[in-house]
């Protein structure tokens, strides 16, 4: 059982944002760390990823319950332990799941070792999904309205979207002067799905009533796009494998991003960065249907008309006239989540004593502890992360980095993630949520990295 | 080296445990809501059972009624009540049926009300019908209701009389989706 839980969870890792990625923000030794800031400070002349196994990242999160709140095999109904889950989390309460596949990527330096241009370039491919809890919908699902006379059902309560996308990019960064590092990562996005419903608004409510026995009004404009489905849905004859391949490698819903970054060093043992990434959008032309759900109705029931000649309403057919659903085929554009990390570093116990190099300044300090602040938007209020870490040179050639994060998925978010480089292989592994492995049925959130490259390092560093 | 990081990975994935899950759990979903909603309602002043200066004996209204015939409901209803309440301010009393009619037009139901002359005391007439069971298909199969309102010998109405005659009803709807 443990291992189906286990390969479930990795079945949905692999499949599927929470996109924080504290523990590989500002790592400079994994060169997938450049896909966080633009303006990392790069320590190689270059590097190349083993394709597929460069980058594999994966993030799950969810406030508010988790698997074994609802899937537990303890004796009790499902239909009570999802009522619990249900009742017991909000409208603000989310499901949020993020994974990225590097499928080839490399970089290098410009010039000789005194250059400090360096270029990057890659393609990945990422699914996004973003689910809020959509409450006041699940309480008309489970109850009916009877309980809940008085009660206005917030229409806006739908509030999701989901995608699966292949990302091209080229980056170039810049060290402006012995202090500065400026970045900048051009991407062209190739959606391959995408389902969108985010701007809904409207309410049904039931109150009691002098004349009728109920008021009852619903007023909906809820729309929900979706792009690349149509060829699966409608009559298809193609090959749907041919045809992911081909949307992965530009033919898909095209887009276009930017990322900015920057290191600064105010002092030598103080660091301080920040980054900006996915500032883009995708414009969905091909392959769209839309779903949309728009217009008033107030419900009197029947209301026969006793004057000879004409006759009342019927309720079923007055209804869809009044609230159509319309399935359209609107072009429509989506923004990405632009995502925003900064830190500040200071580093101490520099390695000058057990390494014994005179190129002292080039060293960089065995210890460092610093704060990250990490932010995304998303249809609602932001998602905020706020770390604190330590990160330690333990080997030559082994870096070791502790993280401790707070966001609204956890308040004891543990993690820990470790960089070798030996010869010219690095690997790493990143985990964090580390107490919540104890039993990953129970965990809000768990996410972890790991990968492998080819790093040609700088022969001006003391390796 | 890789070695070291290796060990620490599989020791990361040996000491992490799992509770007991069961996913297939989904199968045994099963959600009762209840509905409330208008059923129908209407509100006829005294002066509209006169006609010309004639005494309007009987009126009615056939409506459609194309609910609970539809797919949905016909596997995942349950019960269904419908309340009737009959305010009649008018002295004169009225038989008022609800028929239940098919596609067919033929009557698979039918509701009878008596609703008291008005005496200057309040006169409500209340009556709720569970429909469930073999009640509960009649009532699926019904595609229109036909309202026939019958008033019954006393003091003569004219366009000035006061009073109405008015209903209000809803129903209870019932679901059990699996």
């Amino acid at each position: 059982m443990r291992k189906i839980t286990l390969f479930f969870v990795l079945l949905v890792s692999i499949g599927c944002i929470s996109q924080n990625k504290q523990i590989l923000y500002n790592f400079t030794s994994i060169p997938q760390s450049l896909l966080t800031n633009p303006g990392l400070d790069v320590k190689y002349i270059g590097f190349i990823g083993i394709p597929f196994l460069s980058g594999v990242s994966a993030n799950v999160g969810s406030s508010g319950f988790s698997a074994y709140d609802l899937f537990a095999k303890n004796g009790v109904d499902f239909n009570a332990k999802l009522r619990n889950v249900v009742f017991s989390t909000s409208r603000k309460d989310k499901l949020a799941i993020n994974e990225q596949i590097e499928v080839v990527s490399g970089g290098f330096k410009l010039g000789d070792w005194q250059s400090g241009s360096y270029v990057s370039f890659g393609m990945y491919q990422e699914m996004d999904l973003l689910v809020y809890m959509p409450k006041d919908y699940a309480i008309v699902m489970l109850d009916g309205n009877k309980d809940y006379v008085g009660k206005v059902f917030d229409f806006g309560d739908l509030n999701a979207r989901g995608e699966l996308l292949s990302v091209f990019h080229l980056g170039f960064h810049k060290n402006i002067n012995e202090k500065l590092i400026l970045g900048a990562r051009g991407k062209i996005y190739s959606s391959i799905f995408n389902i969108e419903s985010t701007n809904n608004s409207g309410y049904f409510y039931t109150k009691t009533d002098a004349n009728t026995i109920y008021e009852q009004v619903i007023s909906s404009n809820v729309m929900v796009n979706t792009s690349g489905f149509t060829n699966y849905t409608d009559y298809y004859s193609g090959n749907t494998k041919s045809d992911i391949l081909k949307k992965t490698l530009l033919g898909g819903n095209l887009g276009l991003g930017l990322d900015v970054g920057l290191t600064y060093y105010p002092e030598k043992n103080m660091q301080f960065t920040a980054s900006i990434l996915d500032v883009g959008f995708i414009r969905h032309t091909k392959e769209v249907r839309d779903y949309r759900f728009k217009g008033y109705y107030r419900h009197l029931g029947l209301t026969p008309d006793f004057e000879p000649g004409s006759s009342g309403n019927g309720i079923y057919q007055d209804f869809i006239k009044a609230i159509p659903l319309d399935t359209l085929n609107v072009k429509y554009t989506t923004w990405r989540p632009i995502k925003f990390n900064t830190s500040f570093q200071y580093s101490f116990g520099d390695g000058r004593n057990s390494e014994c190099n005179c190129l002292g300044n080039e060293i960089e300090s065995k210890n460092a502890v610093g704060a990250q602040l990490f932010a995304m938007t998303t249809p609602r209020s932001p998602l905020m992360a706020l770390t604190a870490y330590y990160k330690r040179q333990i080997f030559k050639s082994l870096e070791m980095k502790a993280t401790y994060t707070l966001d609204s998925f956890s308040l004891k978010n543990i993690g820990l993630g470790l960089s070798t480089t030996i010869g010219k292989v690095n690997f790493y592994f990143l985990a964090d949520n580390l107490l919540e492995y104890r039993d990953v049925a129970k965990a809000n959130s768990l996410s972890f990295q790991f990968g492998l490259n080819i790093i040609f390092p700088d022969k001006n560093t003391p390796y | 080296m890789n070695k070291f990081l290796g060990i620490i990975a599989l020791a990361f994935f040996t000491f992490s445990c799992s509770s007991e899950l069961d996913f297939n759990q989904i199968n045994n979903i099963e959600t009762k809501p209840v509905i409330v909603a208008n059923l129908a309602s209407f509100d006829i002043q005294a002066n509209q059972f006169v006609k010309g200066g004639i005494e309007q004996i009987q009126t009615g209204d056939l409506i459609n009624f194309e609910v609970f015939n539809d797919s949905f409901f016909k596997t995942n209803l349950k019960r269904v009540d419908f309340y009737f309440e009959f305010n009649n301010t008018i002295n004169r009393a009225y038989t008022i049926n609800l028929y239940f009619l098919d596609d067919k037009n033929s009557i698979v139901y039918s509701i009878p009300f008596d609703v008291p002359a008005y005496s200057g005391v309040q006169n409500v007439v209340t009556k709720t019908e569970v429909f469930q069971g073999a009640n509960l298909d009649l009532l699926k199969k019904t595609a229109k209701i036909a309202f026939t309102v019958t008033m019954h010998p006393g003091p003569l109405l004219n366009e000035n009389s006061l009073g109405n005659l008015k209903l209000r009803s809803s129903a209870t709807i019932y679901l059990n989706a699996e």
